[in-house]
């Protein structure tokens, strides 16, 4: 399930993590730790909608 | 330009990029009980407001009827057309068949209409007189497959009468067309009628025919006529899957019940195959008939929504669903019968103020989402404003009162002003006394007002550091009461730290309106405390960002069409849409989002019904009335940088941005990207841009109005506008450079940065300090295209963006 930044628009697609961030492909939205945040915009995962 | 009909205030093409164009339809007293009752009682406010309703559930033309046995049609319809065509921004259809009616609303009719409708009943000699009008007034024309025979019920028939009457329309009267709308008559498979099992096939048939043998022309149907006789929550659902058949074999337009529509993705596979059953006449094999296994498999749906016929509710329920539910329409009339029954207090407080609690709870629960939240505030304002000549002076006094302001410097309110109306419209009493407030007026109107609280706001972090400095300035001035902090730039450790211990009365930050109302709550009941930090187990923010970066010397410098700097005031503004991100506009601005209590499919049908079309209709009308005059200040200028500083050559003048550079790896630092003056010197490009003043003229006057939905609506557009204009031009310098290669494919693209280069905008995270503003703006001279600096070098209009512009592939944003 990807996810959307309701700030800025990026989106988090686990098949392919997050590099700016060093998270691995695979890894599901649920499971980025708690201070992770948005690698264009900063913002905090709260920020975030489901998007499939 | 496509073939379109017009109101006063925009265009609608007749085919729809999306079919169908939708045709509200409960403008009739034939159709509709609400509004037959509105007509008979010469109520053609109440009429009109049942318009405005339909365009806001997304009808796109208004059909109007007034055609009633025992009424003046004329004199109704003739009313009813001109105070439509003020109100209503979508255009209308002339319903009747009258042809004195047709041209005398024609006439007064300030736009491009449909005349609904002609046929060949009674050979032709009305349509001959309404056919002059069409082509005299320029007017668009449905036309029913009926023939001096009756109906035509098979698609032979249908195809044969359309064809008479188009070369008659086409050929006799010079009509050409797209001018026309066939309407091969939609007849209901609902009510058994055995001659009648086919009638939705020859209706399909017939326009699939219609449009190939007849090139050019529209076509429409009646819709909700296929389902008569069948239960509303059944109707429902075979209305909408009869328009998917009809839009698939190329219908054009639908009259229907614009908020009664289902998306065919919210109706499950299992309910189509009935539909599509019955539509069909597919026996199956069955022993019963696709009616009666259609009939069965539907007799337990429920209608999901009500019509809002609420009489059957005591009006204390039916006031506080109002307010839930944000509908204003019809309230005073509740709020009359509750007076005779209850004191005004009473009823602000019984009623009207849990209900507006109970609203803040959906929220809370993600069930209802901000823009809903604002349309419930003003259910309530509109009834606290009805009910205030009832009350007492002394009633208007109660309630906790706080002062609001945007601190010194700062020209943001769009938070301040969204807890202003949830606080206003949860009973307490707002004194907002706006933005730029210095502390010292802080303090004086807290104590003329005599508030219970103050409420601070400021968008970027130079606001944070004035709320933290004015701190003491509050404590010797001798104010003890709470203070709330609100803004972006703002974190809960930030005040715990930073604020809370310079005051002697409790601090406490709020991350948006419900934090603030649930602030004022605890204060009521006692318990409100300052903010106080996290644990320090907690982890700090990750920071993202590649760590290994070694910045290429040897990239090639660009050549400039100039040195110097330019004003562009000639930006046509619609070249700015493509570039709006409307991902952030519709859920960050708006507050549409997704929360885990909804569906993807009932998120897209809220996108369908209610967003897209909001958003259409901004543009539309922001076009229409000119609220957007987008300008740019924009320059390229000799630079070498020097460590941390670009040093920017303007003429004689040697100008030193400074810019802070990253504390751990990589390291980075904007002036990185430019070459220093050993390495040959490099190019800095900047803008100043702005979409004008006009826009932010209108917003405030709708939230002075009190028309809250609509000012967070216009409030968000503009600010996304004013980001896609930056998006667009810094597009233009990329150009003018000549480093612009393919552009992004599409709205993530931009987001990602999928272009050559970067912008950095002063005040943000790699650039945070404002005060490189003073040189931007020697510069650039924005003064020119009307954009200025308060004193703590923030742009005014709010609407306005700055940014220097690097070209070094490697550059890309960072934070600091």
């Amino acid at each position: 399930m990807r996810y959307i930044c309701a700030n800025c628009g990026y989106i988090y697609d686990p098949a392919q993590g997050d590099p700016m961030n060093d998270i691995p492909p695979g890894t599901a939205f649920a499971d980025l730790p708690d201070n992770w945040v948005c690698p264009l915009c900063y913002a905090d995962k709260d920020t975030f909608d489901p998007l499939d | 330009m496509k073939p379109s009909l017009s109101s006063l205030y925009q265009a609608v093409e007749i085919g729809q990029e999306i079919p169908p164009l939708l045709i509200g339809e409960r403008s009739n007293p034939n159709g509709s009980k609400k509004f037959r009752e509105c007509l008979l009682a010469d109520d053609f406010d109440g009429c009109l407001r049942i318009g405005l309703d339909q365009e806001a559930k997304g009808a796109q033309v208004l059909d109007i009827c007034a055609a009633y046995v025992g009424r003046d049609e004329l004199a109704d319809l003739t009313q009813l057309v001109r105070i439509h065509a003020e109100s209503l921004k979508i255009p209308i259809m002339i319903d009747s068949t009258n042809a004195d009616c047709i041209e005398a609303c024609l006439k007064i009719y300030p736009g491009r209409c449909i005349i609904n409708s002609i046929n060949l009943e009674d050979g032709g000699e009305t349509l001959d007189r309404v056919c002059r009008l069409a082509k005299k007034y320029g007017a668009a024309v449905v036309a029913l497959t009926i023939n001096e025979q009756g109906m035509a019920m098979t698609a032979d028939e249908k195809v044969e009468t359309a064809r008479q009457i188009y070369d008659l329309a086409v050929g006799k009267h010079g009509l050409r067309p797209q001018d026309l709308l066939f309407d091969p008559l939609t007849f209901t498979i609902g009510a058994g009628d055995q001659n009648l099992l086919d009638a939705a096939i020859q209706t399909l048939d017939g326009i699939r025919r219609i449009k190939a043998e007849l090139p050019g022309v529209y076509t429409l149907l009646g819709l909700s006529n296929i389902s008569f006789g069948l239960p509303p929550a059944a109707r429902k659902i075979l209305n909408s899957v009869f328009l998917h058949e009809a839009i698939e074999v190329g219908l054009d337009a639908a009259i229907i019940d614009a908020g009664k529509i289902l998306p065919l993705a919210q109706i499950s596979e299992e309910d189509r195959v009935f539909c599509r059953d019955l539509i069909y006449n597919r026996e199956q094999g069955a022993e019963k008939s696709p009616l009666m296994r259609f009939i069965d498999h539907f007799s337990a749906r429920v209608d999901g929504d009500e019509e809002g016929e609420s009489e059957d509710k005591r009006p204390e329920e039916a006031l506080h669903e109002k307010i839930v539910r944000g509908d204003k329409d019809g309230i005073e009339d509740i709020l009359a019968v509750l007076l005779d029954r209850y004191p005004p207090l009473d009823i602000v407080n019984q009623i009207l103020v849990p209900a507006m609690r109970h609203v803040g709870e959906l929220f809370g629960k993600g069930e209802l989402l901000l823009p809903f939240v604002l349309q419930s505030a003003e259910a309530m304002k509109k009834s606290v404003a009805w009910l205030e000549p009832h009350m007492q002076k002394v009633d208007q006094e109660e309630g906790t009162k706080v002062l609001l302001a945007t601190v010194q410097g700062d020209v943001h309110d769009i938070g301040k002003n969204l807890v202003d109306i949830l606080l206003s419209n949860n009973g307490y009493k707002v004194f907002n006394i706006g933005i730029k407030v210095p502390a010292e007026t802080i303090i004086a109107k807290a104590r003329e007002l005599d508030v219970d609280m103050i409420g601070l706001s400021g968008l970027l972090v130079k606001s944070a550091i004035v709320m933290q400095e004015s701190m003491p300035q509050y404590r010797e001035a001798g104010l003890n009461i709470p203070i709330l902090l609100g803004g972006a730039a703002l974190t809960s450790d930030f005040v715990a730290t930073s604020c809370v211990p310079n005051y002697d009365a409790p601090v406490v930050y709020c991350a948006d309106a419900f934090a603030g109302l649930k602030a004022l709550k605890d204060f009521e009941a006692g318990r409100l405390t300052a903010t106080v930090a996290a644990p320090k187990n907690g982890k700090a923010r990750m920071k993202p960002g590649v760590k290994d970066v070694t910045i290429d010397r040897s990239h090639p410098v660009p050549e400039p069409p100039f040195y110097g700097l330019r004003h562009v005031v000639d930006i046509d503004p619609a070249k700015l849409f493509p570039y709006v991100n409307q991902q952030a506009l519709f859920r960050g601005r708006w507050g549409y989002r997704r929360t885990s209590s909804s569906s993807a499919e009932e998120y897209a049908e809220l996108m369908r019904t209610t967003v897209t079309p909001l958003y259409e209709q901004l543009k539309t009308r922001a076009l229409q009335e000119g609220l957007l005059q987008p300008k740019a200040a924009y320059g390229y200028f000799r630079c070498y940088s020097e460590g941390d500083t670009v040093f920017v050559e303007s003429g004689d003048d040697v100008m030193a941005f400074e810019f802070p550079r990253q504390q751990s790896p990589p390291h980075l630092c904007i002036a990185d990207y430019y070459r220093s003056r050993e390495e040959g010197g490099d190019v800095a490009a900047f803008f100043v841009v702005t979409i004008g003043d006009r826009i932010a003229a209108e917003t405030k006057r709708l939230f002075e109005a009190d028309a809250y939905h609509d000012y967070l609506m216009l409030h968000g557009f503009s600010v996304e506008v004013t980001d896609a204009l930056a998006e667009y031009w810094h597009e233009e310098m990329r150009r003018e450079l000549g480093i612009a290669r393919e552009k992004p494919a599409d709205m993530t693209g931009y987001v990602t940065q999928g272009y050559q280069g970067s912008r950095y905008g002063f005040g943000y995270p790699a650039c945070p300090d404002l005060d490189a503003h003073t040189m931007l703006f020697k510069l650039l001279e924005p003064e020119a295209i009307g954009v200025t600096l308060t004193e703590t070098m923030e742009m005014v209009p709010e609407v306005s963006t700055s940014a220097i512009i690097a070209h070094h592939p490697q550059a890309k944003y960072f934070a600091v």
